[in-house]
């Protein structure tokens, strides 16, 4: 089945501008989403993967460029597309916020305002973009508030903030971005602050959201085991470029980049009790320089020759699953993964 | 064997308020923590696991009940001696490496600053190689001594909370979630540097989280918690394979693991505390096996065990 591109994102370039010098923080990624897809992006802090995201939403900061490449919208209701990329002026990016891509942010305390209900900065989210107005407004406010399953939904419905457990919090901020009835939803580590039973409740929440409402989910995170539930694609992220993608099942059955398998390694829920936990050594590269080569090599003990001179271009595994490392050159030396993937493969861990 | 008991927690109560506003964090909390080992505290947020760890550290007065150390009581009252011998023998490291180190001191100063209280007439030649030492112990260079906290990355600053504590030659660390803050690759480069400490120093550990997966890798024992009551202890392999209270349960089910599959047939489990009926039958704390703790009444205990000879 052919499925419908609603972002596409083509040899995407973000540069920075800090104290006289140039950062790279985006070096050419690619990369299309589906409509009523959960894509995962994932990667260590630094990696780029805010910065990407933020550049949809016209969220850059001030010192910060698209220098190269596309970013096609394709799911506006008139059926054109946008080059998000182009987008300069900010009334522009006004239709674009909200109303076609809205995000949820890691910390739901300072993204609600504590001076307000939260019935009010609901309202004023369907008001915006759903232009209802009054008793209208208010009925379809607690109609989300039901729907992100926040019990006593008209009570809860002239509280302010603080009367709400982080969860709950983030269950609002959830319903007030559904509210905004966007095509694109972007979860910005949306997990991180909250406990792991909570943590379990809002994945699930977040897929029923996608059903409901036919969202198409961008998910950001640093850590591969939340999101092997929630996933259906997963990009890994390294140094401002995305070095594998595929499905799920691509990702952690059967791994082909260095870095996304010392990533699997370094997951707690795989080690085992008495032995050293592995850990990536080294630091992320310093990207105000140019980079050489694959950005990872200089983490990698099995590091080619090749991989400190010339950038590895994408390889395919599979349709659906690509990868930038040597290693997948026909001319390769052979290097088998870590048995940790062995292991994940066969159900070792569960 | 008989192990070595070097904490012991006896029916700890800790309230913070009074009268009206009186609420209770910790119930009849009934623990020991046995010398060399690494115990866990798990629960949710507010569930008072941090509450019990800070007790013991003796920054909150505790209300009733008994704690003691090496066989000695240290909640309440006590002498001046034994509390500066316990001031240097229990440790703390803070989860959030931002916030616990001073922005405007030297790591210098940091790490040294509990050694500078406790030997008073230290030279400063001993002491700033006592400091060189505690950096290299945490992977970290003796260069660093100059520099302030922000020049260090999460990771880093990580390692300077925990030199701080190691400089004082402590028997005892309390970890309060030391590694939430940190990013998946340093979080297994912190893991394996408090492992590390323990093989060489025979440090006991109080390893307080909410998230049982990393239990599972670093701790020996696990006491769960909920609502300031603790529900299950046992061995941690034990606890995670056999595990028969209902919050145990649903935690355990929300551990994230990284294989799809596994987790889209997984089903959830919520923990409703209205599934007790402790009206009548009171619920105690009872052993449903050897080491195997869990608080419930006499028809859950029947229950429990029936399902574990099941299982």
């Amino acid at each position: 089945m052919e499925q419908k591109k609603i972002l596409s994102v083509k040899d995407l370039e973000i540069k920075f501008h800090l104290r006289g010098k140039t950062l790279n923080a985006i070096r050419g990624v690619s990369l299309d989403l589906y409509k009523g897809e959960i894509l995962a992006i994932v990667g260590e802090s630094g990696s780029g993967k805010s910065v990407f995201t933020k550049s949809f939403m016209g969220l850059l900061d001030v010192n910060g460029f698209i220098s190269k490449g596309d970013i096609l919208y394709s799911g506006c209701d008139d059926g054109k597309t946008v080059n998000l990329a182009q987008l300069k002026k900010e009334k522009q990016w006004l239709k674009i916020r909200g109303h076609e891509i809205a995000m949820i942010m890691q910390d739901p305390m300072t993204s609600l305002n504590p001076l307000k209900t939260i019935g009010a900065q609901i309202v004023e989210a369907i008001t915006l973009h759903q232009n209802l107005k009054g008793n209208a407004a208010r009925e379809k406010a607690i109609e989300y508030l039901k729907d992100v399953g926040i019990p006593y939904p008209e009570k809860r419905f002239s509280q302010y903030p603080h009367e709400f457990s982080g969860g709950m919090r983030q269950r609002v901020v959830i319903a007030i971005a559904v509210a905004c009835n966007p095509q694109i939803l972007i979860c910005d580590e949306p997990t991180t602050a909250l406990d792991v039973t909570i943590q379990a409740q809002i994945l699930s929440l977040l897929k029923e959201m996608r059903e409901k409402y036919k969202l198409s989910i961008i998910m950001i995170t640093h850590d591969l085991g939340v999101v092997a539930n929630i996933a259906d694609r997963i990009a890994v992220m390294y140094a401002g470029d995305i070095i594998e993608i595929g499905t799920s099942e691509d990702i952690f059955y059967d791994p082909r980049h260095p870095y996304t398998w010392a990533l699997l390694s370094s997951l707690p829920q795989i080690g085992v009790k008495g032995e050293e936990l592995f850990s990536i050594q080294g630091t992320p590269p310093n990207l105000f320089m140019e980079i050489q080569g694959d950005a990872f090599a200089p983490r990698n003990p099995q590091a080619l020759k090749i991989d400190f001179v010339k950038r590895p271009p994408y390889f395919e595994v599979s349709p659906t699953h690509r990868a930038k490392t040597w290693l997948l050159d026909p001319r390769a030396p052979k290097v088998s993964p870590p048995p940790v993937v062995e292991k994940i493969r066969n159900g070792g861990i569960r | 064997m008989e192990r070595e008991v070097l904490v012991k927690v006896k029916d700890l109560e800790v309230t913070f308020g009074e009268h009206r506003k009186k609420y209770v964090a910790v119930k009849k909390a009934n623990f020991e923590i046995y010398k060399g080992e690494t115990f866990g505290l798990v629960g949710e947020s507010g569930s008072g696991k941090t509450t019990i760890g800070r007790a013991i550290m003796r920054i909150i007065p505790t209300s009733g009940g008994e704690i003691y150390y090496k066989g000695e009581k240290i909640n309440g009252k006590i002498s001046r001696e034994l509390d500066r011998r316990v001031i240097k023998e229990i440790q703390m490291i803070f989860q959030d490496p931002q916030a616990s180190l001073n922005e405007r001191a030297k790591v210098d100063y940091i790490v040294s600053e509990g050694l500078m209280n406790i030997q008073k007439g230290i030279s400063e030649k001993e002491r700033k190689a006592k400091v060189e030492q505690a950096l290299l112990d945490v992977g970290l260079l003796p260069e660093f001594m100059s520099r302030f906290p922000h020049e260090f990355s999460g990771g880093q600053r990580q390692r300077i909370g925990i030199a701080r504590a190691l400089i004082m030659e402590p028997d005892f660390i309390i970890a309060d979630e030391p590694i939430s803050a940190l990013d998946v690759s340093i979080r297994a480069q912190v893991l394996n540097l408090l492992s590390d400490m323990q093989k060489k120093r025979q440090i006991t550990y109080l390893f307080i989280a909410h998230d049982l997966s990393v239990m599972r890798y670093i701790t020996d024992r696990i006491a769960v918690i909920h609502k300031g009551e603790i529900v299950e202890m046992a061995e941690t392999e034990e606890l995670i394979t056999h595990a028969v209270h209902p919050y145990t349960k649903a935690l355990l089910s929300a551990i994230p693991m990284p294989d799809p599959q596994y987790e889209r047939q997984k089903k959830l489990l919520v923990y409703n505390p209205a599934i007790h009926c402790y009206e009548i039958d009171k619920p105690e704390w009872r052993e449903i096996r050897p080491g195997h703790f869990v608080w419930a009444n006499e028809e859950e205990t029947a229950r429990y065990q029936a399902e574990m000879q099941q299982a």
